[in-house]
């Protein structure tokens, strides 16, 4: 009798124990939606306003009436740019090397183990190295090919990580079948595996491109923080906006520009630039995902 | 098909394309390390600072000479281990109610909610903290919070920050736990709870710490955000959580800017990045041996 | 190929900012190319220079760039914030044209670092203490400021204002606005270690958002930003920081703006260095847009610094 009874007590104290803990996970979870709710709630009261107002994304920063950011955003858009064309093939290579090639020795593991160190670096600690050596000994002087690399080392790692991923995930049947055929490992990998990692590819680029957007604290050693003029009638020249060798000022950096050194109104200006970074950030990711499933859907429909 | 030849050069080709990637990512870092090393160690070797003298010492005065990085080392470690105490239970809370509770929301729902967090650039959140954190320490603590600045407010602007990572990563472990671990448990009559703390947490103990550990090697470099909210202040030791200080992070950056290349500031500026690099080379340790851990544990 | 180039170039690093200097001066003289004629030089000029440094009188140079641009639409000026330290290194290593500094460059470079700099001083700018708006003091002897900033003033009484905590909010080490301030205020003495400010950081426009925040705070700007809300500027030993002060010498917080060249800069970027240098200094940027950004004209000034901090009549 007393041995039912203490087992009942048992079966409900669990129970209330399960329960009061069901309770406070959901409690954790709503806290944490409700922190994400907010801050981009506050980000975007306060700066929605200004962010569309007409001019803002098209007027110049000096502009009298109404500073604007559209070289910010325009050198943003370059350095991103300049950024996944030094950076997509490289970590292409190299994941193909891990995933495809890599003998199991330590040259290999040497390599994983330098793209962890990588992955791992403060942001900081590649600034310095940046301004250093891309800067100084390699005679770049403190432009946009020197941020786009400092930038390439940031993305390198997720890069090479998502496409090993990807390339990884293909079915095993696929790779044997091209490799039973008579393909060379090489063929294989440019003609299945490939086209069969591309959505996943994809993504995983259009991702990284969000994370390299925002970074600041490696581009101001390397690419300045001085939006130059830009002369859009000649664009390689001293002063065109594609020039790769002039000093850029990311919408990142000019966030942190202003905040350290602020003008009249500039307060708007910060939070402006901050939704404006935000919104593309968060078009990026939506892009990622369509892109991902646009591709697929054409692959398998294939 | 009757030429093996251009086969096997196609083979070659492919190999020497992408072993130069690899080669060239490995050839960086190794640059990178060296680099920072051979400037970081011109303190010592150069300068002939004292490097016992260096990591021990208690103030840090540059226009008297003075280099002791001991202030920014606590510093860091302090905002690194606050921040990590504090975003810990709500990632693993989140995680477990995502996998173990709620997997369809989980899935559609609080998974790219939480990403966002990730797109949020790093100054957004140093704007954040100034502007929204530090007003909250003033408030709550009044005069003994100073301007707001100190190591509770960069601990918690961090602990936002490194919430997704640590999240997701732990989601990620959640999930890996084998279906019939569960089932197992369910089966023996446990409750959801008790299956969930005595099942699932243990298996997944190992791949949860690897994502503490690189939450904690996020807290640790952080740069900006941390600058802006932490107080800066660098010559001598903080007492208290509410204290201003500075990280390793935030005196580079407020450095950098005013050190001239060549001189003894600057050397000693290049140490604590030396130091940095080295931290981050022990966090990935330490995810190696957790990881060789595991593996054993698992057989 | 590429691997032996970077191996080389990375050996070339262990050199000395002289040899890197030299490399840089050797490119200068093989591109050499004529500026053309003085007369018809201002739409012909053309060319992008760079010009990084201080931050505290960049709003000053960048408004002037904007006029600048007026007369020579085809010359560009890349303005980068960084910092005395930065601006002066970059200038040593040749790696910008015009480096910025509120210091002077005997104060923070080597003796063989100096050789071939210009030193060009295109204003003065006034410094003096600011506090929170509530705070009900108004003047304050150099002796209290220098009390303050000690660590051994730490309470509004002791001064003449209500009780409260004192609290200072400094610059990071290494600024020119502090080195500035603290040559004027502590007379060459430190502040012991124990004193610990309530934040050291690293912009005036911090300096300036954090004082309006924190009650009893105080701090020290540069006149241009002491028009802010929430914040009010002290006078010291009775002065007013204004303009007339500073430049009579009465008002001792002061230093020069400094704009550094190189003697051998390369021929092709010169032409529009020197241009815009003498378009600072010329009478129409120097009394107009100077006063009109904070600053001081150095014409103007009857009393001037050297190198060492001694203040001479002008």
């Amino acid at each position: 009798m007393a041995n039912t009874s203490s087992r009942e007590a048992h079966a409900r104290r669990i129970g209330a124990q399960d329960r009061f803990a069901t309770g406070v996970l959901t409690v954790i979870v709503g806290l944490v939606m409700v922190l994400v709710v907010a801050i981009i709630a506050y980000i975007l009261v306060r700066g929605a306003g200004r962010a569309l107002t007409p001019g803002f994304l098209t007027n110049t920063s000096s502009d009298a009436v109404l500073p604007g950011i559209a070289y910010q955003l325009f050198d943003s858009f370059y350095l991103l740019l300049v950024t996944l064309v030094i950076s997509v093939p490289i970590s292409l290579g190299a994941a193909i090397f891990l995933v495809e090639y890599a003998p199991d020795n330590w040259v290999t593991s040497a390599a994983k183990t330098a793209i962890e160190t990588l992955s791992s670096l403060p942001s900081i600690v590649v600034g310095m190295f940046g301004s250093l050596f891309f800067v100084v000994t390699l005679g770049w002087g403190i432009s946009i090919i020197a941020g786009a690399c400092a930038l390439t080392m940031f993305n390198i790692p997720i890069l090479v990580r998502t496409i090993q991923q990807a390339l990884e995930d293909v079915p095993a049947s696929q790779r044997d079948a091209a490799l039973a055929m008579g393909l060379t490992r090489w063929e294989t990998t440019v003609n299945v595996l490939l086209p069969a990692a591309m959505p996943a590819i994809v993504t995983g680029v259009v991702i990284s491109a969000g994370r390299v957007f925002g970074e600041a604290a490696a581009l101001i050693f390397t690419a300045g923080s001085a939006p130059a003029r830009l002369n859009f009638a000649d664009p390689f020249g001293p002063i065109g906006p594609f020039n790769i060798f002039r000093p850029a000022c990311s919408l990142a950096v000019y966030i942190w520009r202003l905040t350290s050194e602020p003008t009249a109104g500039s307060t708007e200006i910060v939070w402006g630039t901050a939704t404006i970074l935000l919104a593309c950030v968060l078009l990026f990711n939506l892009l990622a995902r369509l892109l991902g499933k646009a591709l697929s859907r054409r692959l398998t429909a294939e | 098909m009757a030429n093996p030849m251009p086969k096997r050069r196609l083979e070659n080709i492919g190999l020497s394309i992408t072993g130069f990637c690899v080669a060239l990512v490995a050839l960086v870092v190794v640059t990178l390390i060296v680099m920072v090393a051979q400037q970081g160690l011109t303190t010592f070797f150069v300068d002939g600072l004292d490097p016992v003298a260096f990591f021990t010492g208690q103030n840090w005065i540059p226009e008297q000479e003075r280099y002791g990085a001991l202030p920014m080392i606590v510093g860091s470690f302090a905002v690194t281990l606050l921040s990590t105490a504090i975003a810990l239970p709500v990632a693993i809370g989140s995680a477990m109610f995502v996998v173990e509770i709620a997997p369809g929301f989980g899935r559609r729902v609080f998974q790219p909610f939480i990403e966002l967090l990730v797109g949020i650039p790093s100054v957004v959140y140093g704007v954040l903290g100034l502007y929204v954190i530090n007003s909250l320490m003033r408030a709550i603590f009044g005069d003994a919070a100073g301007t707001g600045a100190g190591i509770l407010s960069g601990s918690l602007v961090l602990a936002i920050m490194i919430l997704p990572t640590v999240t997701t990563l732990s989601i990620d472990a959640l999930r890996a736990v084998p279906e019939e671990y569960r089932s197992g448990s369910y089966a023996l009559g446990c409750t959801r709870w008790q299956t969930i703390w005595h099942v699932v947490l243990k298996s997944a103990l190992p791949s949860l710490m690897t994502a503490v550990i690189l939450g904690m090697t996020r807290a640790f470099g952080e740069t900006l955000a941390v600058q802006m909210v932490i107080g800066g202040v660098e010559r001598s030791m903080p007492s208290g959580l509410l204290d201003p200080a500075s990280t390793l992070t935030a005196a580079l950056t407020a450095g950098l800017t005013n050190a001239v290349s060549g001189s003894v500031y600057y050397h000693a500026l290049w140490t604590l990045g030396l130091l940095l690099l080295a931290m981050s080379l022990v966090f990935i340790l330490i995810i190696h041996l957790i990881g060789r851990k595991g593996a054993k544990a698992r057989g | 190929m590429s691997t032996n180039v970077s191996r080389r170039q990375f050996l070339g690093m262990t050199g000395t900012a002289a040899a890197v200097v030299a490399g840089l001066g050797l490119v200068g003289c093989s591109s050499g190319s004529d500026t053309g004629d003085a007369g018809s030089a201002a739409a012909d000029l053309s060319g992008s220079i760079s010009c990084s440094g201080a931050t505290s009188f960049q709003p000053l140079v960048e408004a002037a760039a904007e006029q600048f641009y007026e007369t020579y639409p085809n010359v560009s000026i890349a303005i980068s914030a960084g910092g005395s330290g930065q601006g002066l290194s970059q200038i040593a290593e040749g790696s910008v044209q015009i480096g910025r500094s509120d210091v002077f460059a005997e104060a923070k470079l080597e003796e063989d670092q100096l050789a071939g700099l210009v030193d060009h001083q295109v204003a003065i700018v006034g410094m003096g203490p600011i506090v929170h708006a509530d705070v009900d003091v108004d003047d304050l002897t150099l002796e209290q400021l220098k009390g303050i900033f000690m660590g051994e003033i730490t309470d509004w009484e002791e001064v003449g204002g209500t009780a409260g905590a004192i609290q200072v909010i400094q610059r990071e080490a290494g600024s020119g606005t502090r080195a500035t301030f603290e040559d004027a205020v502590l007379a060459g003495e430190t502040a012991p270690d124990s004193f610990r400010p309530v934040a050291e950081v690293d912009s005036s426009g911090t300096v300036i958002e954090q004082v309006a925040q924190t009650e009893g705070s105080i701090s020290y700007v540069a006149f241009n930003y002491m028009e802010n809300d929430g914040i009010k500027a002290l006078s010291v030993d009775g002065v007013e920081p204004t303009r007339e002060s500073v430049e009579s010498g009465d008002f001792a917080i002061w230093s020069y703006e400094h704009m550094y060249t190189r003697e051998d800069e390369a021929e092709e970027t010169k032409a529009v260095t020197d241009a815009f240098i003498e378009f600072l200094l010329s009478e129409d940027v120097q009394q107009n847009l100077v006063p009109e950004q904070g600053f001081i004209p150095v014409a103007d000034m009857q009393v001037k610094k050297d190198a060492e901090g001694n203040v001479t009549e002008a």
